[in-house]
């Protein structure tokens, strides 16, 4: 063999070492520790998202540990940059990796359809804080996660209606324009929204539009809802692309309320939209600092960032699993069984309690008004 | 054994090859394909992948990359023209899998011919009218056709959209052989079957009429013409044995990841299958099989670097680039293409 | 499902210039750099999302507007508005000689193939895109609004709004220098000289690696130009804008003919009209598909696009 090639030979090989001990970290099982995981999108375009929820998760398990002595708890970063295919590829390991006994997550439902085959093969409980679509728990449909999908908030069917109702209140005879931004998420929840406007006494439907969400030239859609003669215009998709849009809205001279879902809940929305957002109606869920100040104070000096959305769901998802290992629910079934029969109490006060099919029986979406550069609790929409 | 300023794996492993004879030949080959069958066995080696799990990256992405970098190999590599809308075949496959799947009852195998008809008939479709364009008119018609296919699935109700198709059915078991979600050895023996048999039907041709074709118009497109090549008709026929393979990969795809959706297929899988085809050594079969299994195999294995994983796989492409050119195992000397300067297009 | 159309035609048409101005400095990254290396410069796109990081972190950082904050009047404005756009050329111009460096320039000089460089352009791009996903934590980044958005006039129930106007004949302006620079000044004869013919500019004495370091200096800085246009007509910015805008760009080229500068005009004017007729029309999500078919026919029946890619008098 030739010298070149042998020196050759032995980098590759000193590489791949390198490699291997990079990662030496896994399983010390230690009578005392226990593994939870979080899957969301940790990197890529919705990151922020993803490391929001994962913030909150750490939180909970840092209470815990510091609640009860002797606990060490790991929480496992599954990164599926909220993409189904990635999704597909992180979950085996996750669903054979026997250590790891639930999962919060995963964020998306996209992401949830494509990792629920593992799981449900390694009978691993899921408790999502944020996919919202509503076949996930229908059992009559493909992507059915039942029994080890469960989510602690409200799905799409519910947001629509009151996302529809909220939009709307105040407007007398509503001309509402409703649009997407062509993702698994928004498309369904536009359907929603428009089946929820039909029970609105007055509303009518004038138009729609789907907006890919990479654009950021919406001035056909302002040209269609001006000819459309709109009064009040829902938007279901992120609230990036909600700030580029509702600015052009106003700068062409048009006054017609404004309201997103929970995609664009987020108080990055008026900070984006500056002048703009002013009076926008958001629905959505409330975050720890809906709750109390000193919760999300308390966050703040722990986590060292603020709590973002879905926190709430997050932590509470958590809670629910870490439960479980303090009454002694180390295996996976007995998890999963654990988790079937919960019943406990969500930091925001309400009952948490799974139907069988993994859907919690609350789930109110709260309507939030933009004032002052700041997306204010309204209440729930009733 | 002259080497020149840098190693080169490829002739050396081509030398080795050459001097064997045929008993010789047949055993390496038997012995390189069972060492590649135990692959999903070293699962508990340097190899293990820190969060996704060992033998699915083995078939996705690390199988089905090299599959379809074969696959695109035949267009780019074997006959030069630059392809940037490869996914769409493998998107047609897909959704030709999981649509007769979830509808008809038909299983993986049985589906297997019409995804590869689909992806060929898609393939002769937009090669005819598109194929008399060079260079990089024809490299954006391709994106283009990409894009399309990709918008027309998310925007059509058929295809439920962008909620994607769930449920898609496994392959039925072969024999003792079954497949399984959290032991996905079977699809990895699938995988490296298509792939060899892919690399067969490559080195058939290769030495044939349409290889020694594809390589006329690779070289000089016009000479080739000129000395009554029909070229069209071959660079349709490269076209269409790329999308024959894009389309198989698709079918495997669908059925091994039982849930499709359009944002699945973008622009970006096209570009990392060209990737693949580059880095590796492009028109050489070994080199794109080893670029594709570093290209595929490299972001799960470096997820303990979670963050900056795609900031180092850009860096390496750019790196590997600029210091082989040629890419890790180049093809042999004589069938680079004569680096002719067009002065005026 | 032409109401629309109908109705808001005027509005339409300006947003579509606006907009078409925008691809226009763009196209030009990519035309010049096609018409001197005869490659596509992959990573304009990127070079372009730096660009519009540019404007926003002089209004934010240098000037410390606000989201809150008033926007600026007379010779303030100007000086803000010039201000970044010097700052959003510059880093875009720099990024673009960045990229000539790490990503062409050894692969250049080695005279390999075509195929390396381009793999190398997608691999720069990405680090290039990485990099700015991680110093923004992946998160949108808006810009505070510097200039006012004053409905200047009505025509034909259409609002004529500043900045649009400002857009449209700064873009103009911007355009009209770089084909000057490129018609008539000496660099510029040798950047068409290496476009025409490589060999016999290297023996007329042209220094190659200089005027190729200089082709993606000036497409950068038009790259950059539209930046900043972006941001003053958007107020928005993130770490993956780059793509769907250098795409349209890109497209825009081609349908003017590649390495064709005045192509890339008539190219991205076209391509910003085309996108907001046909969304009107056929619901923004056929806007892409639409704009590659209409490529696709422009190509089969002009293969070298609307413009030709010979014109030799105006070639980059």
């Amino acid at each position: 063999m030739n010298k070149k090639i042998k020196q050759s030979l032995a980098i590759v090989t000193a590489a791949a070492l390198a490699f291997g001990l990079g990662s030496v970290s896994t399983a010390s099982a230690a009578t005392k520790t226990f593994s939870i995981a979080y899957q969301g999108p940790l990197s890529g375009g919705e990151a922020s998202t993803g490391i929001d929820e994962q913030n909150a998760v750490k939180y909970a398990a840092k209470l815990f540990m510091a609640a009860n002595k002797g606990y060490t708890i790991k929480v496992v970063s599954v990164d599926d940059q909220g993409d189904p295919a990635v999704a597909s590829t992180v979950a085996p390991g996750i669903g054979a990796n026997k250590n790891i006994l639930g999962v919060v997550g995963p964020a998306y439902s996209g992401a949830t359809i494509a990792s629920l085959p593992y799981y449900k093969a390694g009978g691993l409980a899921l408790i999502s804080p944020s996919a919202t679509r509503v076949s996930l728990t229908d059992p009559t449909s493909p992507d059915f996660g039942g029994p080890v999908f469960h989510r602690v908030v409200g799905k799409d069917d519910l947001q629509g209606p009151a996302l529809a109702k909220y939009a709307t209140a105040g407007v007398s005879n509503a001309k509402v324009f409703v649009f997407d931004d062509q993702s698994a998420y928004a498309v369904p929840l536009r359907g929603f929204v428009e089946a929820g406007l039909k029970k609105v006494a007055g509303a009518t439907l004038v138009g729609g539009d789907s907006v890919p969400n990479t654009t950021t030239d919406f001035s056909p859609t302002v040209a269609k809802i001006k000819t459309s003669g709109a009064t009040v215009v829902i938007y279901t998709g992120y609230y990036s692309q909600a700030a580029v849009f509702i600015k052009q809205l106003r700068d062409s001279g048009s006054t017609a309320v404004f309201a997103g879902g929970d995609g664009v809940f987020n108080q990055e929305f008026p900070k984006l939209a500056g002048a703009a957002a002013e009076g926008s109606k958001v629905t959505g869920v409330g975050g720890l600092a809906g709750i109390s100040a000193k919760l999300e104070a308390d966050f703040k000096k722990k986590m060292g960032v603020s709590s973002g959305v879905y926190s709430v769901e997050a932590f509470d998802a958590a809670n629910i699993f870490l439960s479980g290992i303090k009454a002694g629910k180390t295996t996976r079934a007995a998890m999963l069984k654990y988790v079937n029969a919960y019943s406990g109490k969500s930091i925001s006060g309400n009952t948490i309690k799974f139907n069988k099919n993994g859907d919690i029986s609350y789930g109110l979406f709260a309507g939030f008004t933009s004032k002052n550069g700041v997306l204010v609790n309204t209440g729930i929409v009733k | 054994m002259k080497i020149r300023n840098y190693w080169n794996l490829r002739d050396w492993g081509a030398g080795i090859w050459e001097r064997a004879n045929r008993p010789k030949r047949i055993a390496i080959a038997l012995t390189s394909i069972f060492l590649v069958g135990l692959l999903p066995f070293a699962g508990a080696s340097f190899l293990a992948t820190p969060i996704a799990a060992y033998d699915a990256v083995l078939v996705y992405p690390v199988g089905i990359f090299v599959l379809m970098a074969l696959g695109l190999n035949i267009v780019v590599g074997k006959s030069g023209m630059l392809d940037l809308g490869y996914v769409a075949f493998f998107a047609i496959g897909a959704y030709t899998m999981a649509l007769m799947g979830t509808h008809t009852g038909l299983n993986t195998w049985e589906i297997m011919p019409f995804g590869i008809g689909f992806a060929m008939l898609a393939g002769v479709l937009l090669g005819l009218p598109t194929l008399r364009l060079r260079g990089d008119y024809l490299a954006i018609v391709t994106l283009g056709f990409g894009e399309i296919v990709r918008l027309v699935v998310l925007n059509s109700s058929w295809s439920k959209g962008p909620n994607g198709i769930a449920n898609v059915p496994m392959p039925p078991d072969i024999g003792p052989l079954k497949f399984k979600l959290d032991d996905q050895k079977v699809f990895f023996w699938v995988v490296v079957t298509m792939i060899l048999l892919t690399i067969w039907m490559i080195r058939r041709l290769s030495v044939r009429r349409p290889g020694r074709a594809w390589e006329a118009i690779r070289q000089d497109e016009d000479a080739a013409e000129l000395m009554g090549v029909p070229t069209l008709k071959y660079k349709i026929w490269s076209f269409t044995l790329g999308a024959a393979v894009g389309g198989a990969a698709g079918v495997l795809y669908a059925s091994k990841n039982l849930f499709i959706a359009p944002e699945m297929f973008t622009l970006n899988v096209s570009i990392l299958i060209l990737s693949c085809v580059v880095f590796g050594g492009i028109g050489n079969i070994w080199g794109v099989v080893v670029g594709a299994t570093i290209l595929g195999y490299l972001p799960d294995r470096i997820r303990f670097i979670s963050d900056a994983r795609l900031l180092v796989f850009g860096t390496v492409l750019v790196v590997v680039m600029n210091f082989r050119p040629d890419g890790l195992l180049p093809r042999k000397k004589r069938e680079k293409a004569i680096v002719k300067k067009e002065v005026n297009a | 499902m032409f109401s629309v159309l109908i109705d808001q035609f005027w509005s339409l048409t300006i947003a579509g210039i606006a907009l078409g101005f925008i691809y226009v400095l763009i196209s030009l990254g990519y035309t010049m750099v096609y018409g001197v290396l005869r490659m596509i410069n992959f990573a304009n796109s990127e070079i372009f999302m730096w660009g519009t990081f540019g404007t926003v972190v002089t209004n934010r950082d240098i000037f410390h507007y606000t989201q809150t904050s008033e926007p600026a009047h007379g010779f303030k404005l100007a000086l803000v508005l010039i201000t970044s756009l010097l700052m959003s050329m510059l880093v875009a111009g720099l990024t673009a000689v960045f990229v000539e460096f790490v990503a062409y320039r050894r692969l250049r000089m080695k005279g390999t193939n075509r195929l390396a460089t381009l793999i190398s352009a997608i691999g720069i791009s990405i680090a290039l895109q990485e990099v700015m996903r991680l110093l923004t934590s992946s998160r949108p980044v808006g810009s505070p609004r510097v200039l006012e958005k004053i409905i200047l006039t009505e025509v034909w129930g259409a609002n004529i709004r500043l900045d649009t106007v400002i857009t449209i004949i700064a873009a103009a302006i911007i355009f009209f220098i770089l084909e000057r620079f490129i018609k008539l000044s000496r660099m510029g004869k040798a950047i068409r000289a290496v476009s025409q013919n490589e060999d016999a500019a290297k023996l007329m004495g042209v220094n190659l690696n200089r005027v190729i370091t200089t082709t993606f200096l000036v497409g950068g800085l038009a790259t950059g130009a539209a930046g900043f246009f972006y941001i003053t007509v958007f107020e928005y910015t993130k770490f993956n804008i780059g793509f769907t805008m250098g795409m349209a760009a890109f497209t825009a080229a081609v349908l003017g003919g590649i390495g064709n500068i005045r192509g890339a005009f008539f190219g991205g004017l076209t391509l910003g009209l085309l996108e907001v007729y046909a969304s009107a029309i056929l619901g923004t999500q056929w806007k892409a598909v639409t704009v590659f078919i209409v490529l696709v026919l422009v190509l089969l029946f002009k293969p070298n696009g609307l413009f030709g890619e010979a014109v030799q008098t105006t070639r980059a």
